[in-house]
């Protein structure tokens, strides 16, 4: 439940944002963070379907590789 | 992985240099924190000397019974849509031979329950069938808990209710080194609780108990610059707050999460299953949206419970959560309690240690 996932907003609608992390899209609300606090193209942690807080591509980038690390022990 | 492989193996070495001369018991208190801990195998590299130790990190663990019982019987009446969160499903309840012992199972007896991994969910399907009543089924700790918070205070449709099973973290933490048996000499405090909370609500571990603590990430590097900042404290004697994690953890947090919550729930005394009362550990719907609370709505039926609260026989779970116990410290690991077969809450849930220490390659007890 506390597994964030960063994800890259791709479209912006008051509250809610369209959001994507490899290839998969998902609602995402804004509402935790504030609508003014993104804009399209930012990077935001992911809590069970809200953003917890905006981040930095690079962080992003960096969350991303460590599951793939974990997601292919625990696929072994 | 690479960059964060070579950063955390810079981090290593130093560990590697500090003259740790006596056992150094350091506790998580995460769910995430120790997955990324044992699927990285971070415990099979770092000096003998230094001891990680997994604590309460995990909501669906410390669920208590009684709310789990009170949701399987109001599903089981049929007028109802209950909807939790995917781990809930499986959670086992003390019950009598040939009565219903989890979700999972009423499930299959014909009840209507659903898994959800957001809260936006329960929404949506609230507002797709307006006429029938939906039950949120929401444990969770703060990351989870202000979400929930944030649904009721945006608008939800009138036939969604919500069971709320909240936890706070930093009670729990308090309780145990306030009791004095806890074996440990440092803390890595969870990430995204404090991305939400604020990196300062852990300043009661130095201040209070002296001892060290950081704030963490879930990659190698944030975990072991953590881990290398608690143990150079407790060799320099001079435990402080350090924040690993500072891209996603303000010290202050989320204060627009913070208002929702407080908006919406107040804090109570709760309890934690295998482990009792916590003080100032729960939430409860407060104000207008009282009305939106399970409880306020459905009868709950009120049959006392042989061992309300407590673990199932044998099962090391809570000793698990309060870091007294490893979980291949359990003699039902591996043997009677396997995640394909699980006996206690620890080996079901993702965030149970055991369900991870089970992921992460360790079979049998030790």
């Amino acid at each position: 439940m506390c597994l964030g996932i960063p994800m890259q907003v791709v479209a912006i609608d008051g509250f809610n944002a369209e959001c994507e992390a490899r290839g998969v899209k998902r609602n995402v609300s804004l509402f935790m963070i504030g609508e003014n606090e993104v804009e399209v193209c930012d990077y935001v942690m992911v809590h069970v379907g809200y953003a917890l807080r905006k981040m930095t591509p690079e962080d992003a980038r960096l969350s991303w590789e460590l599951f793939d690390e974990i997601l292919a022990v625990a696929g072994e | 992985m690479k960059e964060d492989f070579t950063a955390a193996k810079g981090w290593l070495e130093r560990i590697g240099e500090l003259p740790i001369a006596h056992p150094v018991a350091v506790m998580n208190v995460c769910g995430g924190h120790e997955r990324s801990l044992t699927q990285l195998g971070l415990r099979g590299v770092l000096p003998p000397n230094v001891k990680l130790i997994s604590g309460p990190g995990c909501p669906v663990c410390v669920c208590p019974e009684e709310d789990l019982a009170d949701a399987i019987a109001l599903a089981l009446t049929g007028d109802v849509t209950l909807v939790a969160f995917g781990d809930m499903l499986r959670v086992p309840i003390n019950a009598a031979k040939g009565e219903v012992r989890s979700l999972a199972e009423a499930r299959a007896k014909g009840a209507d329950i659903r898994p959800i991994s957001a809260p936006q969910e329960a929404v949506a399907l609230a507002a797709s069938n307006p006429a029938r009543p939906v039950v949120f089924f929401a444990a969770g700790f703060e990351t989870t808990t202000a979400p929930v918070a944030a649904m009721l205070a945006q608008g939800v449709p009138e036939n969604l209710s919500v069971l709320l099973a909240a936890r706070l973290t930093w009670p729990a933490v308090d309780m145990l080194l306030a009791s004095g048996d806890a074996a440990l000499d440092a803390l890595i405090a969870p990430g995204h609780v404090a991305a939400v909370m604020g990196a300062s609500e852990w300043g009661f571990i130095p201040e209070r108990y002296h001892l060290p603590v950081a704030v963490a990430g879930f990659s190698a590097n944030s975990l072991l610059a953590a881990l290398y900042s608690v143990l150079r404290q407790k060799l320099a004697g001079k435990p402080f707050l350090d924040n690993c994690y500072a891209e996603l953890v303000a010290p202050e947090g989320n204060l627009r999460a913070q208002a929702l919550l407080a908006e919406v729930m107040e804090v109570t005394d709760a309890n934690w299953r295998g482990i009792g009362v916590v003080p100032r550990s729960g939430f409860a719907l407060r104000g207008e949206w009282k009305r939106f609370d399970a409880r306020a709505r459905f009868e709950f039926s009120a049959l006392p419970r042989r061992r309300a609260g407590e673990m199932p026989p044998g099962c090391d779970c809570a000793a698990v959560v309060l870091g007294k116990k490893q979980p291949d410290q359990c003699r039902l690991y591996g043997t009677a309690c396997t995640p394909q077969n699980p006996v206690g809450p620890c080996m079901v849930s993702d965030e149970g240690a055991c369900h991870i220490w089970w992921q992460g390659g360790t079979r049998a007890a030790a």
